[in-house]
């Protein structure tokens, strides 16, 4: 790790507006979050209130209209495309909702992809300990095509995991999976968090999976409107209900 | 349902241009044609009309079967002419295509390009359309004295008053340049090197006696042409005769045409080429295409379309590309027609630059392969999307449509490729009419048959080629190879397109480098002289043009040469039929060139009015020796001539007869070749050394050892194979775009796929880097089955012609590997586009979920 400060990532005042003049569209409206080492944190919000947006540009995928995103203390902003590639292939790992594999290379070649990218060799132990927790051994010369959905969320999982990243952003990553995949693939997170010390930003719409983060960012028409730590399934129902209200 | 079919179009407009591009190439190639030789109609057209403009009738010598004869004929024919009632003016004149100019340096003139014609001058305008342009001195009005064209003068450097080189019947001879022509208003005929003498002056320079070689005739004013043309019948004597000069303006124009259908057969073949080659790539288009909106054409059947409706919308569509395609192809063969006018002028063509001609023939040609190229094209590719069903709108993997068994397709594949195998057969071996079409089809359904085979050599082939990447380039290299195996179809029909071109390529490549491979050995088997002498003009395609036979006259008073023996060579009709004929001294012949003759064949020849005949050619044709054949000469009308032996070298003639017969029956104006065998114990090169200043006087006649002829013919392979290989660039191109078009919709496809790898650190450089490796595996994929198939046809054909001396079957290796190594470097061009496309890719889309 490079960096000394205390935040894993931080976003200051982002402002991402879509659009000009009367159909311009505020995605992100001054919103502020930061983001500590060996947290687990979810986003959540309505849909439309920003969460992915807000994921994008912190996580350098996309770049704020105004305001300060930053990885450590590198403020994304500055750095040109290459390094921006860069910073994400070492420093940042990602799970999507969807389409997060390569469908012609095999579960394992997805899961090296960001260090054979970068021309880099796994560090044995640490993959082992990814495999062990993920539990795909068995699975690794398959192609995406032949696991199941919950089994290509955990290699995407696994993928993040590989290079050892700052942080990993994660968008709806369970949103297309049953509950109980979905439960295995949070279990996994959590202990990544919890036995790795990994750092994990989660961007969701429900409540049960928000409950597996150690602290939960309200986000509301842009905003970050309010935060909560160690959610449960009904603290959460509870304050959606009164923000809502 | 047809708007939705143009809207989706201009959705696209890559894809669209792309598409339309391989239509504009090969639409443009056959409307350049057709352009191109429609403008040099026109303009012979003209210079006929300008040439004929005042003369009615026309008197010449009667050729029976030749059709339009310059053969000479008595001059008293113009007193009887004169005397008929009905004549304005007539005049007679001579003319002879075995006449070379010198330039100053004492090199002839035109060369291989357009020809020289002699003429005698014409003293009366209207029946002439030579003019002295203006202050281009006089007329030749007496011995010594020539006119030249302007052109000619212009490019020589020539002055009025120069003395300049003219080699005729005599040999060479010096000139005074006293007048500069024009033909009507042009400052050449195309090209040609006019050379105008003094009617006396040009029968003795031109080898005439008190003859003429035709005579034009201007009616009066009231007197039908016709009327006149019959007229003048009455009084000729037997073996001349009267034809109107519309008649003979006629002949000439259908002459010339087809002398320019050579042409243009030949540069539609290569557009035929171009335009199959579109049809892959335009039917792998619509395929792609089909299969990524499978979602959007699921839901138009959802909401109601029928599988018909679907198929006409994709056929309209492509119906629309192939509309847009052919016009905008029909005006690029403009700019076709001018390059290919350009390339003549280059090669010393004089074709004027006048506006070019669309004729409506073109429009409805080019239209109508255009249009229909595509309409076929989209056929299967309509048929597969009106197979699409609804619920592949809701569910991705519910449009997969079952795969064709490999068992099928390797069955389809291989009864396709074998009847393409067989018909190719037949047009070799067979000896069937219009072979060449056979062949042509043959091909064509051999390449369709190896391209449906093809996509079950993609992935293992894939993993050939790709061995490397993954090792020098880590996961592009890695990414690049797998998603060629991803689609083997796709990259096998893209792959297929370039087959077509490289396998052309690969086939005349091998083909000339047989002829090479045999030619050094028939050259020395046929040639035992020492020198072997020709004239370096070409006047006619299929004959050697004459030298002055005072040339070998001349190199009989060497004493460093041993032998000198003249052959000359000419047409015969027998049965109908033209013929070549050869003309040899029987008793030298033997000495310098291996006739194989069958006993004493040769010596039999000194007998006047006799022939030998080829064996296989006697058998042909049922004759024995010792038959009399009824022949057929120009000159001499129709001969008795008696079979008084046979031989077996046939690859000059199958009919040879003594230059003595040959004399009695042509209008002799020279040699098509002279041999000589230099003394013993003189070198061959000291005789060639010694025999230098008669070689050098007459420019046009080079000198040859047996090796340097061996160069010859192969410089002449070469240049013939890179020309074939220049007018095949254009199917290759096609196909390159081909592989441009394929990898765009690909990454069209694989825009989530590329933003994934974006987003997990892969930089610009490698996504470049994968693109382009993926365009090298599919080319040099498709360059080695066309060298493969190449090689195969190369070495079919070269088996057929095994009878005509073709022994040697060789494959150019160097030019193999140079194919194969040029296909991966068309893959990197080819990549270029899509790969900045696929770098440029904005991330996000690939992790927005609908
Ligand atoms: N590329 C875009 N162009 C225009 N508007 C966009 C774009 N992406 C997102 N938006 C808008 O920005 C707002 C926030 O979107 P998003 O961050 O995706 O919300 P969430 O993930 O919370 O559902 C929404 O109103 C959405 O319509
Ligand atoms: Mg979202």
């Amino acid at each position: 790790m490079t960096t000394t400060t205390k935040y894993a990532a931080r976003l200051d005042n982002g402002i991402k507006t879509y659009g000009e003049g009367e159909s311009a569209v505020h995605a992100l409206n001054g919103a502020t979050a930061e983001f500590e080492r060996g947290h687990f944190t979810a986003i959540m919000g309505p849909s439309g209130s920003g969460k992915s947006t807000l994921l994008h540009c912190i996580a350098g995928l996309d770049s704020l209209t105004s305001g300060s995103a930053y990885i450590g203390d590198v403020d994304l902003s500055s750095l040109k495309d290459r390094d921006l590639t860069l910073l994400r292939r070492e420093r940042i790992g990602f799970v999507f909702q969807a389409f997060n594999l390569v469908p012609s290379l095999s579960a394992e070649e997805n899961i090296l992809l960001p260090l054979s990218i970068g021309g880099k060799k796994p560090d044995e132990d640490w993959y082992g300990q990814i495999l062990d927790t993920v539990g795909l051994r068995d699975r690794l010369k398959h192609l995406p095509a032949e696991l199941s959905g919950g089994e290509q969320q955990r290699v995407a999982a696994a993928r993040a995991l590989v290079s050892q990243p700052e942080i990993i952003f994660a968008d709806e990553p369970s949103g297309n999976l049953d509950s109980k995949a979905g439960a295995e693939l949070l279990a996994f997170m959590r202990r990544a968090v919890k036995e790795f010390g990994q750092t994990i930003v989660m961007v969701t719409h429900d409540p049960n999976t928000a409950a597996y983060a150690d602290r939960i960012i309200f986000l509301e028409d842009g905003k970050t409107v309010d935060e909560m730590y160690d959610p449960t399934p009904d603290s959460v129902l509870d304050r959606l209900k009164s923000l809502g209200g | 349902m047809i708007k939705t079919a143009i809207k989706s179009l201009f959705a696209h407009k890559i894809r669209f241009i792309l598409t339309a591009v391989a239509i504009v190439l090969g639409v443009s190639l056959v409307a350049g044609t057709f352009i191109f030789t429609d403008t040099i109609n026109a303009q012979f057209d003209d210079l006929l009309d300008d040439i004929y403009a005042g003369i009615d009738v026309s008197v010449r010598a009667d050729a029976g079967d030749f059709g339009a004869s310059t053969e000479p004929f008595p001059a008293e024919v113009l007193g009887s002419v004169l005397a008929v009632d009905g004549v304005d003016v007539a005049e007679g004149g001579v003319a002879s295509i075995s006449i070379q100019v010198l330039d100053k340096s004492g090199d002839p003139i035109g060369g291989q390009g357009p020809p020289t014609l002699g003429f005698s001058w014409g003293e009366v305008p209207s029946l002439s359309p030579m003019r002295i342009k203006d202050g281009g001195g006089l007329p030749p009005s007496g011995p010594g004295e020539v006119m030249l064209d302007a052109n000619t003068v212009d490019n020589a450097g020539f002055v009025l008053g120069d003395e300049v080189t003219v080699i005729g019947f005599l040999g060479p001879e010096e000139f005074e340049l006293v007048g500069i022509g024009s033909f009507g208003d042009q400052d050449s005929l195309l090209g040609a090197t006019l050379v105008l003498f003094e009617l006396e002056e040009a029968r003795r320079v031109f080898g005439f006696g008190d003859e003429f070689s035709g005579i034009s005739v201007q009616a009066v004013a009231d007197v039908d042409a016709d009327e006149l043309t019959e007229r003048i019948s009455l009084v000729l004597p037997s073996g001349v005769e009267a034809v109107t000069g519309e008649t003979e303006q006629d002949e000439q124009a259908a002459d010339i045409n087809e002398g320019l259908s050579f042409l243009s057969i030949g540069l539609l073949s290569f557009a035929g080429v171009s335009v199959f080659v579109g049809a892959f790539i335009i039917q792998n288009t619509f395929r792609i295409v089909v299969a990524q909106r499978t979602r959007e054409l699921a839901l138009l059947r959802a909401i109601g379309a029928t599988g018909r409706q679907i198929r006409v919308m994709v056929i309209v569509e492509a119906l629309f590309i192939g509309l847009v395609g052919s016009v905008a192809g029909i005006a690029f063969g403009f700019v076709m027609a001018l390059a290919i006018r350009g390339l003549m002028n280059a090669g010393g063509f004089g074709v004027p630059a006048d506006a070019l001609v669309l004729l409506p023939r073109t429009l409805v040609v080019s239209m109508l392969v255009g249009l229909g190229l595509t309409l076929l094209s989209s056929l299967l590719p309509a048929r597969k999307a009106s197979r699409i069903p609804p619920v592949a709108a809701m569910r991705e993997d519910a449009a997969r449509t079952p795969r064709r068994s490999l068992r099928t397709r390797a069955i389809a594949g291989t009864a396709i490729t074998g009847l393409g195998v067989l018909l190719l057969a037949v047009g070799l071996f067979a000896s069937v009419g219009r072979a060449i079409i056979f062949v042509a089809a043959g091909a064509a359904i051999a390449f369709i048959g190896v391209s449906v085979l093809a996509p079950l050599a993609a992935k293992p082939l894939a993993d050939v080629i790709g061995w490397p990447l993954p090792r020098l380039f880590g996961i592009s290299g890695l990414l690049a190879k797998e998603n060629t195996k991803r689609k083997p179809r796709r990259t096998a029909s893209t792959a297929s397109a370039l087959m077509v071109g490289v396998a052309l390529v690969a086939f005349f490549s091998v083909f000339g480098a047989s002829t090479k491979a045999s030619i050094s050995d028939t050259v020395f088997e046929l040639f035992p002289a020492d020198l072997t002498f020709q004239s370096e003009n070409q006047n006619d395609p299929e004959l050697p043009a004459a030298i002055s036979p005072a040339f070998a006259v001349d190199l009989e008073t060497y004493d460093e040469l041993s032998v000198v023996s003249a052959m000359q060579f000419g047409r015969v009709v027998i049965d109908g039929d033209q013929q070549f004929l050869g003309a040899v001294d029987p008793s030298t012949i033997n000495q310098v060139f291996a006739l194989q003759p069958n006993g004493d064949a040769v010596s039999a020849l000194s007998q006047p009015g006799s022939m030998i005949v080829a064996s296989g050619f006697l058998e042909k044709n049922g004759w024995k020796v010792g038959d009399i054949v009824t022949t057929e000469f120009a000159h001499s009308g129709e001969v008795e001539m008696s079979v008084v032996g046979t031989f077996e070298a046939d690859e000059f003639s199958n009919i040879y007869v003594s230059t003595e017969t040959f004399k009695a029956n042509y209008q002799y104006v020279g040699d098509g070749l002279v041999f000589a065998n230099a003394r013993d114990g003189v070198g061959v090169a000291a005789a060639q050394e010694a025999i230098s200043p008669t070689v050098d006087a007459f420019g046009n006649v080079k000198a040859q050892t047996k090796s340097e002829i061996v160069d010859e013919l192969e410089t002449q392979i070469d240049q013939a194979l890179a020309l074939f290989t220049g007018l095949l660039l254009f199917a290759v191109i096609i196909a390159i775009l081909g592989i441009t078009n394929t990898l765009t919709l690909s990454i069209y496809e694989r825009t989530r796929e590329i933003g994934l790898l974006r987003a997990v650190g892969m930089v610009r450089r490698q996504v470049r880097r994968m693109i382009r490796w993926e365009a090298v595996i599919i080319a040099t994929f498709g360059a080695i089955l066309g060298v493969g198939l190449g090689i195969v046809l190369g070495w079919a054909v070269v088996k057929a012609l095994e009878e005509e001396g073709f022994g040697a079957f060789s494959i150019p290796v160097g030019q193999v590997v140079l194919a194969l190594f040029l296909a991966a470097l068309a893959g990197v061009l080819a990549a270029i586009w899509p790969a900045r496309k696929a770098a440029r890719m904005n991330i996000l889309d690939a992790i927005s979920t609908e």
